[in-house]
């Protein structure tokens, strides 16, 4: 055994109770256990297992950039001293004080890339489990011979094999397969679509949409449905629902933060303040308690605070010559 | 040189994987920035091991704040995209 395999096996074993575990529920519960429908049923379990074990993590983070929200006003007092200056040592700088500042303040409101890379193996570990599976071999734990096999044999509706790739459907000229795999890879696309446009319209701040990291977001906003095709052709199905139901488990979580914790100062968190003063003024209260009403009307002083080169209005041509 | 083979790989990162997740790193320079300016600074093996020692470190338990890369004895030149010139900073 490789170290690569060595790493895997708890996770490959992990995933492999999730699954058999899910498996046995979904039959004890009437399901015809060879059936695609009870696999799928399966997949969509072990999402939901794997999904809600990180839910602390999301919550951290959350609570984190509430905390961040106390030393809002040092931030803005940075991004007031930077204001205008565009250049890239300025931009440099102004992000070492915002960070410094937020260190200082034991406070941190970006999450890491851990929730992503987590993940990661996560999925080649099932891509390994429902390819063994796939090949009839039994799994590292509690997937044995009976239910490989079981697994392999199974197809959703009588028709889709849940262990087909899109390209096997073309290669073989199954149409059901093929329609399935577009399906999936639709819904996918408008999910992952849906969600990251609710974030980048919906939960940034204006100064996150001015970053240059904003705009490569949104062009890659097109993109992602062509990776997307080129994983659909190559994953087994079984792999494309795990994707699915996460995807559709991200945007359902996504809602939810937009709507109740949502980023101080984005769009949504002004959509949230104007629906509790709604509520507020039904209940027969004034509109807010702690801000006055004209405190947003205070005139912005425009400060010039880089200089500008100055510029001939002769073209360089006639300068020259 | 032969790092500039890993700047290339980072380079193609930062510029189509990146923006994927957006701003998520606790650090400043980025993760894959202190990678970037660790190969360039310290070399392949060195440069590898401070990155991945860095990933380590970023996780929703960090601090976060500055850290940059370990100072060089001598800084090599770069381009503007990020590779290594044969000839030492002025």
């Amino acid at each position: 055994m490789d170290i690569f395999a060595l790493l895997m096996w708890p996770i490959k074993w992990v995933i492999e109770a999730i699954l058999v575990g899910f498996h046995w529920v979904v039959t004890a519960l009437g399901g015809d256990p060879g059936s695609g429908l009870t696999w799928v049923l399966s997949i969509v379990g072990l999402v939901l297992v794997i999904r809600s074990a990180m839910i602390p993590l999301t919550v951290r983070q959350i609570v984190s950039s509430r905390k961040s929200l106390e030393i809002q006003p040092e931030i803005q007092r940075i991004q007031k001293k930077y204001k205008g200056k565009k250049d890239q040592f300025s931009r440099e700088a102004m992000q070492r004080e915002t960070m410094e500042a937020y260190k200082k303040a034991g406070t941190n409101p970006f999450a890491s890339c851990l929730p992503l890379l987590v993940q990661m193996p996560i999925f080649l570990g099932l891509v390994q489990v429902l390819t063994d599976a796939n090949n009839q071999k039994a799994g590292v734990g509690l997937l044995n011979l009976d239910l490989a096999t079981l697994f392999s044999n199974s197809t959703l509706f009588g028709v889709v094999p849940l262990h087909m790739t899109m390209q096997g459907g073309f290669a073989e000229g199954s149409i059901p397969v093929i329609v399935t795999a577009i399906l999936l890879t639709l819904i996918m696309c408008a999910t992952q679509f849906y969600t990251q446009l609710q974030i980048m319209t919906k939960n940034q701040t204006p100064a996150m949409k001015e970053s240059p990291m904003y705009k490569q977001q949104r062009i890659l906003l097109y993109i992602i449905p062509v990776f997307l095709l080129v994983s659909a052709w190559l994953f087994p199905l079984g792999t494309m629902f795990y994707w699915l139901v996460s995807n559709v488990y991200t945007l359902v979580q996504q809602l939810i933060i937009i709507n109740k914790l949502p980023t101080p100062g984005s769009e949504a968190a002004l959509a949230r303040e104007a629906r509790m003063a709604r509520k507020r003024q039904r209940m027969g209260l004034p509109a807010t308690d702690d801000e006055p009403a004209d405190g947003a009307a205070t005139p912005q002083i425009e400060t010039k605070t880089q200089r500008q080169q100055p510029r001939s209005k002769k073209p360089k041509s006639e300068r020259e010559g | 040189m032969p790092r500039n083979i890993c700047v290339a790989i980072l380079v193609a990162y930062r510029a189509v994987i990146s923006p994927l997740y957006g701003d998520v790193c606790r650090y400043y320079p980025s993760c894959s920035r202190y990678a970037m300016e660790a190969i360039q600074q310290h070399g392949v093996v060195r440069g590898i091991w401070f990155g991945a020692r860095r990933i380590l470190r970023c996780h929703p338990w960090a601090a976060g704040g500055v850290d940059d890369i370990p100072e060089p004895r001598q800084r090599f030149a770069t381009t503007r995209a990020g590779f290594v010139l044969a000839r030492k900073e002025q």
